[in-house]
């Protein structure tokens, strides 16, 4: 191109969609204010939107099913057409690219050389890490060399889903391929973890808008993962909760307790477990839940889940390898044999004693004096 | 049994002193508190949290009206508070009481306390009397250690993880909080918990037992003194003039 | 003198797909390999698990066709424990399958395929009042057609061009001689290619109302977890049956007033892309959406049957138990059977995986080789395509009106013969028909919910043997659906109430197979055959015909392990 390339900043991206710039100014100042900083900054916030370019955004797919990214384009606030021409500049993105082949991995090495310390670096899916990454590779090359290698010079890391965050389905038991969640791949950067079998797609563009919007990672709790989307149990804010407070539960699917919208604990509801946000925001837009639809929480965002089946159980196997019982089927059986060797022992020394009765009269034993004291 | 109840012969005492049992002051208050307020935490808490796994009653009429769940969960919290003061109470009695609150810890590193561990348990099995501890021997020690004092830990730091659950930003958040993600998430954390649950109950089974057969076989007046404090012995049997064994 | 084309990955699809095509000296391709280069191993993770927890592990193959593995998976636990689910329950799971046929179909045109076809650049130079002149043309009955909507779409797209950061748009093969919209048809498909992309977030919420989210929607084994109660406000009722119905007719208008117009519109530039990419010539289609419960094949809507050959006169019997007809090879899989096996029916199949490709990074597979991690499944020993062209011509062969009248219209209209859906051009607008019939039918089975509801019928769950204590030892099931992208199969083997063997053919494997041991090429690899090529360097004719076939890798790469075998060590040269 014979012109330096120029790009929309926000401020130009608002102004398209017809916000004036008083509006704009009011904007920044309320961005300030929330952001707990003097008014005095508000020039410098004013004067970085209006100049910035737009963010580049490279969004690599290892093993995965895609269902982030399909959930990512169900966002209705904003919706996924503002923020690709909008708000990012998602220069490589397998499910969306137009191009393909070579073309796109020179695209992605052009933004890491053109853009380093500067890109966004958005993870779907993790890698493999048995047997050389063989079982998934890009134009070639192991998915874990690319990630590696993407991850090196990415202003921040964003780890889409369950794959990402905590290894999802491929990682579940025997993990065949060795599959293992970014933070464990990249273990000396910041991750944020955006869990969810898929994330709520207003998670996902929540998080990325925070990031753009005030310039910084989002508070995340122990383990990565947004404070803001993640803090609390589904359980919580579940609006079945009276139910479960007052005890009435559904006892089999279609019956009268799931006509009447009674509490899913007893099939197996891992609400209690998982921290989403599923029952405030909802899913699509805030159509309904996997609860309200009657379907008991399979617990798609914490760490394992798939591991800690049956879903419809309470209770999975006990958390010891090599156990495949319920805690009350090895309590019970602990417990079963105590009381077995402590009859034993009972037994014997009833025998013992009645066997010994002829030979008592000695008056040497230690039961002289019993009583006496 | 086969004992005849005698007349008190105080010249027979002096020749056979060993024969005779005397009267020490083992338990003072606060175990004595202590350990009921624990026994009767521990059952109220297993019954309710065998019941909040497994509801079985089912209240009809509109949920406003009920609170079976919600009140049976309450009775748990409430125990466990209890139980952790009453635990924290006897650890601190750990330092502060007499030398019998101390007895039973685990000098693993000390082979005496090896050698007492293996007579105790022989004695056991032999079903012989050997000669008493009047604060806990080595085997007695040991199980209070891990099925008491390990396991009262474990379910402390999980449950109140757990409870922090609706309040992750509160007290019990920031105190135990850590708790879910080193266990690999709340959902494991619930599975250790009702794990750990069952130890109590193998441990109950065992301690009542022994008590029991202590009681009986070396006369010692162990089940009451759990109540007076004072517990009996003989020559020969060991005074915790010090914490080893 | 073979140039070779490599490309890795092939973008816009599921999953991660390598193609490698073998160039003569006019450019025209002479060979190709089609290679799956990812595998997850979900038959092995299945394995022990509780069977009523299958389909939530198999929904998770692939989260673009999300339910359509949960749907197989729950039919073929039900087939496998003799469970007959409520009629309720089959309506909601067919209005559940058609939405997902539909937004996956339309998501596929506009956001997978479109720019194949559609010269984004190309559309700067467009006039607005042009634009707005052909759609009003093209498709009378939709609303945002005027100067002023495209004039603002044209600005969007210029400051978005001005900007020099072009996004997912930039490095493609814009300017590319293959490239034959005018300017204005193109500045409509890219309006058309956002308004899809808004609508396609509304069609889903169907899936939200009776499987509680998408993508991802709750399933359960003996009929749907969403209960209905008409007389309550916590459960399917007057309202959500509305919500539904609103967006059913939503549906239909997207589909009837911007897809197939467009279709059709975009489809009357490229004609001589209905005599390439035909490939194979042999069709295959499970079928479903059952009228009479599961196990009534004649009662589906989507006819089941193969066609052989081109041979419309005749379509041929199907049988998914039957050992003989449905066998997976592994002469160029990454995969081994044990000796003197070559062709396993999935209830008996054997699978160690065994990469004995090229160590990474490399260049180029070889196509002598093991290439992929993809096995060749073969209908009676033939290379069978499988989606919507294989669906749209059994039901045609079939003699159905309802097939006959949509493609009928649709040659009508191009002015070409039936012959011309033996092409990459035939499937891509197969796509199409197919999903105005599932519009059509997604209403229908609507009504037939409403009607159950006024008969009084509000069963949606056979519990009768949920408890895993009702089951009997042993037992083996097969579920079926016919995913957009075609056939689909769950082979399931229960003992001691735990997964024995879990072992799935999807459509994408029928399609994008590599070669078998009589050499026969994949759907995909027949159909990339004589296709010529401009510029090898941008290979959007490559891109055109795999497309067709809306690709989904996640799916397609699978292994099994049955009995708990372990796999082997991979050996790496």
């Amino acid at each position: 191109m014979e012109n330096p390339p120029l790009r929309p900043s926000t401020y130009q991206v608002l102004e398209q969609h017809g916000v004036d710039r008083r509006s704009f100014i009011k904007f920044c100042t309320a961005m300030a204010a929330a952001l707990g900083l003097d008014a005095t900054m508000v020039p410098q916030i004013v004067e970085a939107l209006e100049n910035k370019p737009r963010i580049p955004v490279i969004w690599l797919h290892g093993l995965e099913c895609t269902c982030c990214s399909e959930s990512f384009i169900r966002s209705s606030h904003p919706i996924a057409q503002d923020i690709i021409l909008n708000m990012i500049s998602l220069d490589y993105d397998d499910t969306l690219q137009a191009a393909a082949g070579f073309q796109v991995e020179d695209i992605r090495k052009r933004i890491m050389k053109e853009y380093p310390g500067e890109y966004l670096l958005a993870v779907e899916g993790n890698a493999p890490t048995k047997d050389g990454g063989v079982y998934c590779t890009v134009g070639g090359e192991t998915f874990l060399s690319i990630l590696e290698e993407t991850a090196e010079k990415a202003k921040a890391i964003i780890a889409w889903g369950s794959c990402a965050s905590n290894g999802c389905v491929q990682a579940a038991k025997p993990n065949p391929t060795g599959a293992k969640p970014i933070h464990a791949l990249l273990p000396h950067k910041t991750i944020i973890n955006v869990p969810g079998c898929p994330p709520i797609a207003e998670v996902m563009t929540g998080v990325l808008t925070y990031i753009l919007t005030f310039g910084q990672l989002p508070e995340l709790d122990r383990i990565g993962r947004p404070k803001m989307f993640y803090g609390q149990r589904l359980h919580d804010k579940c609006y079945r909760r009276p139910f479960f407070d007052a005890g009435q539960f559904v006892e089999a699917w279609d019956d009268e307790g799931a006509r009447k919208g009674w509490c899913l604990y007893k099939m197996g509801c891992r609400g209690p477990s998982t921290y989403n946000s599923c029952s405030t925001f909802k899913w699509n837009n805030g159509v309904s839940w996997p609860i309200g639809s009657g379907h008991g929480c399979i617990g798609c965002a914490e760490n394992n889940f798939w591991d800690n089946g049956p879903f419809y159980q309470r209770l999975s196997g006990i958390p010891v390898p090599g156990i495949d019982s319920t805690p009350d089927e090895v309590g019970a059986t602990l417990a079963g044999a105590a009381v077995i060797g402590v009859g034993a022992h009972f037994v014997s020394s009833v025998v013992r004693r009645f066997g010994q009765k002829p030979a008592q009269p000695t008056p040497d034993s230690g039961d002289k004096g019993r009583g006496d004291v | 049994m086969a004992t005849a109840i005698r007349e008190f012969d105080p010249k027979d005492m002096a020749q056979h002193p060993d024969s005779y049992f005397r009267r020490e002051y083992v338990w003072e208050l606060p175990v004595r508190i202590s350990h009921w307020v624990n026994a009767a935490c521990l059952i109220v808490l297993f019954l309710t949290g065998i019941y909040i796994s497994h509801p079985i009653l089912a209240p009809s009429g509109e949920a406003y009206k009920n609170f079976v769940m919600g009140r049976v969960r309450q009775i748990h919290f409430i125990s466990a508070m209890v139980f952790m003061v009453s635990f924290l109470v006897r650890v601190y009695w750990f330092w502060m009481g007499n030398n019998y609150s101390r007895s039973g810890f685990p000098f693993v590193w000390r082979p005496s306390w090896w050698r007492d561990l293996f007579r105790q348990a022989t004695d056991y099995l032999k079903l012989e009397r050997g000669h008493v501890h009047l604060g806990h021997n080595s085997l007695g020690g040991l199980v209070y250690t891990l099925f008491v004092v390990a396991l009262g830990w474990a379910q402390m730091f999980t449950g109140f993880a757990l409870y922090s659950e609706t309040n992750p930003s509160g007290f019990f958040g920031r105190v135990f909080g850590w708790v879910l993600p080193f266990l690999g998430g709340s959902f494991q954390a619930r599975m250790w918990h009702h794990t750990f649950a069952w130890g109590f109950v193998v441990f109950a089974i065992l301690h009542v037992y022994v008590i029991l057969y202590d009681s009986t076989q070396y006369g010692n007046g162990l089940i009451t003194s759990i109540i007076s404090g004072y517990k009996f012995y003989k020559r020969g049997d060991l005074k915790h003039d010090r914490w080893v064994s | 003198m073979t140039t070779r084309v490599v490309v890795d990955p092939v973008t816009r699809i599921e999953g991660h797909l390598r193609i490698e095509a073998m160039l003569d000296d006019r450019n025209v391709i002479h060979d190709a390999i089609s290679s799956g280069t990812m595998w997850r191993g979900l038959e092995v993770i299945l394995q022990g698990r509780d069977p009523r927890d299958a389909w939530a592990f198999a929904e998770r193959i692939c989260g673009v066709c999300t339910t359509v593995h949960a749907l197989a998976s729950v039919r073929s636990v039900e087939n496998a424990l003799g469970i007959q689910v409520p009629p309720n329950a089959d309506i909601i799971r067919n209005i559940m399958f058609l939405t997902q046929m539909v937004q996956d179909h339309v998501i596929h045109f506009y956001h997978l395929h479109a720019l194949d076809w559609v010269d984004v650049v190309s559309a700067l130079k467009a006039d607005p009042a042009a634009t707005a002149a052909l759609a009003q043309k093209v498709s009378p009955s939709w609303p945002y057609a005027s100067t002023g909507y495209f004039r603002d779409i044209a600005g969007t797209l210029k400051k978005f061009a001005d900007s020099g950061q072009l996004g997912i748009f930039q490095n493609a093969y814009w300017g590319h001689p293959a490239y034959k919209l005018p300017a204005e048809a193109n500045l409509m498909a890219v309006a058309h290619y956002l308004e899809a992309l808004k609508w396609q977030k509304e069609i889903v919420k169907i899936h939200t109302i009776f499987g509680g989210k998408n993508p991802h929607p709750n399933y359960i084994v003996g009929g749907m977890a969403s209960a209905i109660s008409m007389q309550g406000d916590n459960a399917i009722n007057m309202e959500r049956l509305n919500y539904v119905r609103g967006l059913i007719q939503d549906a239909t208008n997207i589909v009837e007033n911007l897809y197939i117009p467009d279709l059709l519109a975009v489809a009357s530039f490229y004609p001589e892309w209905t005599q390439i990419g035909g490939g194979l010539g042999s069709y295959m289609v499970y079928g479903d959406i059952p009228q009479n419960g599961i196990g009534d094949p004649s009662r589906f809507r989507f006819p089941r049957g193969v066609v052989l050959h081109k041979n419309l006169s005749e379509v041929l019997p199907l049988d998914l138990a039957d050992s003989g007809q449905i066998t997976e090879e592994v002469a160029h899989s990454w995969y081994e059977y044990p000796e003197g096996k070559k062709a396993l029916h999935p209830w008996d199949g054997v699978t160690q995986a065994r990469y004995n490709g090229p160590k990474p990074p490399y260049k180029q597979l070889d196509e002598n080789g093991g290439y992929s991690w993809l096995k060749s499944p073969r209908w009676k020993g033939n290379a069978v395509e499988v989606g919507p062209l294989a669906r749209m011509l059994v039901g045609y062969a079939s003699g159905n009106t309802e097939f006959k009248d949509v493609v009928g219209e649709a040659l009508g209209a191009l002015k070409l013969p039936a012959t011309a859906l033996f092409s990459t051009l035939g499937r891509t607008a197969a796509r199409g028909l197919e999903t105005r019939l599932a519009v059509r039918w997604l209403m229908q089975e609507y009504e037939h919910l409403i009607t159950n509801l006024k008969a009084g019928d509000s069963a949606t769950a056979d519990t009768s043997r949920w408890d895993p204590s009702t089951w009997p030892a042993e037992a083996k099931g097969f579920g079926f659906t016919e995913a957009p992208r075609g056939a689909l199969g769950h082979w399931l083997h229960i003992k001691d109430q735990k997964i024995a063997n879990y072992q799935i053919v999807v459509p994408s494997t029928w399609n994008a197979s590599p070669k078998d041991g009589q050499g026969q090429r994949g759907a995909y690899e027949a159909a990339l055959l004589d296709t010529p090529m401009a510029d090898p360097k941008r290979p959007v004719e490559i891109l055109r015909t795999i497309h067709s076939f809306d690709p989904c890798l996640a799916c397609a790469s699978h292994v099994l392990g049955p009995d708990g075998r372990k796999l082997s060590e991979v050996i790496i040269r």
